[in-house]
């Protein structure tokens, strides 16, 4: 426990000094608050947060996937790039000291992004427009940070399986592609056209975080079918809102759970 | 203190290591020898817990295999070239291999102080030099007083003062009733460091004995290091002319490798010359052969 309070602390306070979490969670700031600010003009009563909300889910369905699954996939590939993974190791820790470490760390470091971010331009929000659907706007600075844990999740398995951290990047990026740009389309295109049926799209949705935080969001704000799309509509009409937030929520669980520990049980056996 | 029993690894088809068998007691210093590719770094990363292996390692009666995180308690590597965040000044690492080791920031503190870097602590490790690496990691090792050192070519990349400071190391941690494992392939640090040598060939452990019965062949050599009164640049092609030496220079000291009875001779010819000798040292040297009187091949 010593040890992965160690890695633990270094891993945030290597954050705390990263250019990258700082640029990120001012980003975020901004552009939260540009959107509040447009959408404030435009609108007609207060409405705020579910309007900035609401612009707010497609900004960070492609930010925030981005930027954790960057951020896990150099987590070990970078140690081994520069030599370091084997001095770590060396030392009285085992792999899953390091992993669980560097993963809470980390974890800790983009929610900590996520809420600096996104607590600034609320707060700025709440400056220009009366307060009326702050719930919602809290409810999503948590999926944010979920999504987050899942995506550092698969960034960590990424990691452990890539020889260095150039590797590492590249195949972060092209998960991010699929997961985020591509996915819709042929998850779709596979659930109706070789195997139709309701339980393949069901499945569908769950082995995509992305989509999965996407739903989740959208049903917590406007469950209209349009907006849901196919997989969130399957869902929404076959069990309903509620039963359909638990089963994303224990899918987004899954995902920030299962890549990590296929990614101790991998490191466990590599030769550092 | 360590046991090593039938440990192999193999990469593929090649046989990296094959059967090593030895054991080391508290208190003794084991030099292991071999040329490059002979399985000197696989067995030490093997010890230290960072390759799988078959075979069984103990380190103070605990399995490597089994409870790494225990053997490494009790295991102070330092490895051929030392890697550290670059990012990171030599105090903020020492700190963090500290908590790594359980060990009080004090320890790191004066870790630091041993080795000879608190001068530099807040200095970044990116702006070390490979010498002040190595002994960065030599005081890493240090943390939480382990029972075994275990060397990795402690000697690369340090000029002689530093190399004569380690062998001080090794002796004070000797004396100590530490173990020390040290692998290199300067067969004139054997007699000048270690108890027993454990020669590696292949992967196989073809000598393990006492480092007296590890002596020279038909070659023998001595060593000498030499620091003189400034006048190191004129000395070396005098050296070299008198008696056709090979001669090194390290920083302040030079280093003289020569026959055993052409010792004299070079004291001669800087003496003829002028040039006092401020300090200096002698090693006896050796070959990779053995007498075949002491050792289990």
């Amino acid at each position: 426990m010593t040890a992965t309070m160690a890695i633990f602390g270094k891993e945030l306070r290597d954050a705390v000094r990263s250019r990258w979490l700082v640029a990120f969670a001012l980003t975020f700031a901004l552009v939260a608050l540009a959107l509040a600010v447009v959408q404030e003009q435009g609108s007609v009563g207060a409405q705020g947060f579910n309007r900035t909300t609401a612009s707010l889910i497609n900004l960070c369905l492609l930010l925030v996937p981005l930027l954790a699954l960057i951020l896990g996939a150099s987590a070990i590939a970078g140690e081994r790039d520069r030599g370091t993974l084997g001095t770590l190791l060396s030392q009285p820790l085992s792999s899953a000291d390091l992993l669980i470490g560097k993963y809470l760390g980390l974890t800790v470091a983009v929610w900590a992004a996520v809420v600096l971010g996104f607590g600034a331009a609320g707060l700025l929000v709440a400056l220009v427009s009366p307060v009326t659907d702050f719930g919602h706007y809290l409810l999503f600075v948590v999926l944010s940070g979920a999504l987050a844990s899942a995506m550092l999740s698969i960034g960590m398995l990424i990691s452990v399986l890539s020889e260095g951290r150039s590797k590492a990047l590249a195949i972060a990026v092209l998960t991010w592609f699929a997961l985020v740009l591509f996915y819709n389309l042929v998850a779709i295109g596979f659930a109706l056209s070789v195997a139709s049926s309701g339980e393949m799209l069901l499945v569908s949705t769950l082995l995509n975080p992305v989509e999965t935080v996407r739903i989740l969001a959208v049903l917590s704000l406007e469950p209209d079918l349009h907006v849901l799309g196919p997989l969130g509509a399957y869902l929404y009409v076959e069990f309903g809102p509620a039963l359909s937030a638990v089963i994303l929520g224990v899918a987004l669980l899954a995902w920030a759970g299962v890549p990590l520990t296929a990614a101790a049980a991998i490191f466990r056996k590599q030769d550092a | 203190m360590l046991s090593a029993r039938a440990v192999t690894k193999r990469y593929g088809s090649t046989l990296a290591l094959n059967g090593a068998t030895f054991d080391l007691d508290a208190g003794r210093v084991l030099a292991v020898v071999g040329a490059n590719g002979a399985g000197k770094s696989t067995l030490i990363k093997s010890i230290v817990g960072l390759m799988r292996f078959d075979g069984q390692i103990l380190v103070d009666g605990i399995d490597v295999a089994r409870d790494g995180r225990g053997a490494r308690r009790r295991i102070g590597y330092l490895a051929q070239n030392p890697a550290f965040h670059q990012d990171l000044s030599v105090r903020e690492t020492a700190i963090f291999y500290a908590r790594l080791r359980g060990a009080p920031e004090e320890a790191a503190r004066e870790a630091v102080e041993h080795v000879g870097l608190g001068e530099h602590a807040e200095k970044l490790v990116g702006a070390l030099s490979g010498g002040m690496r190595q002994r960065l990691g030599l005081a890493v090792a240090q943390l939480g007083d382990p029972a075994l050192y275990v060397l990795d070519e402690p000697g690369t990349g340090l000029d002689v003062a530093a190399r004569l400071e380690l062998r001080d190391f090794i002796r004070a941690q000797r004396a100590r009733g530490k173990s020390v494992l040290l692998s290199t392939h300067w067969l004139e640090d054997v007699p000048a460091t270690a108890d027993e040598v454990l020669v590696l060939d292949r992967g196989r452990v073809t000598f393990h004995g006492p480092s007296a019965d590890f002596v020279v062949s038909n070659a023998v050599r001595s060593r000498l290091f030499l620091r003189l009164n400034g006048h190191t640049d004129d000395a070396i092609p005098l050296i070299q002319h008198a008696a056709g030496h090979e001669v090194a220079r390290s920083g302040e000291w030079i280093s003289v490798t020569c026959p055993t009875d052409g010792k004299t001779k070079v004291f001669e010819t800087l003496l003829e010359n002028g040039i006092v000798i401020l300090d200096f040292r002698v090693e006896e040297a050796t070959t990779a052969s053995t007498d075949g009187t002491g050792g289990q091949s």
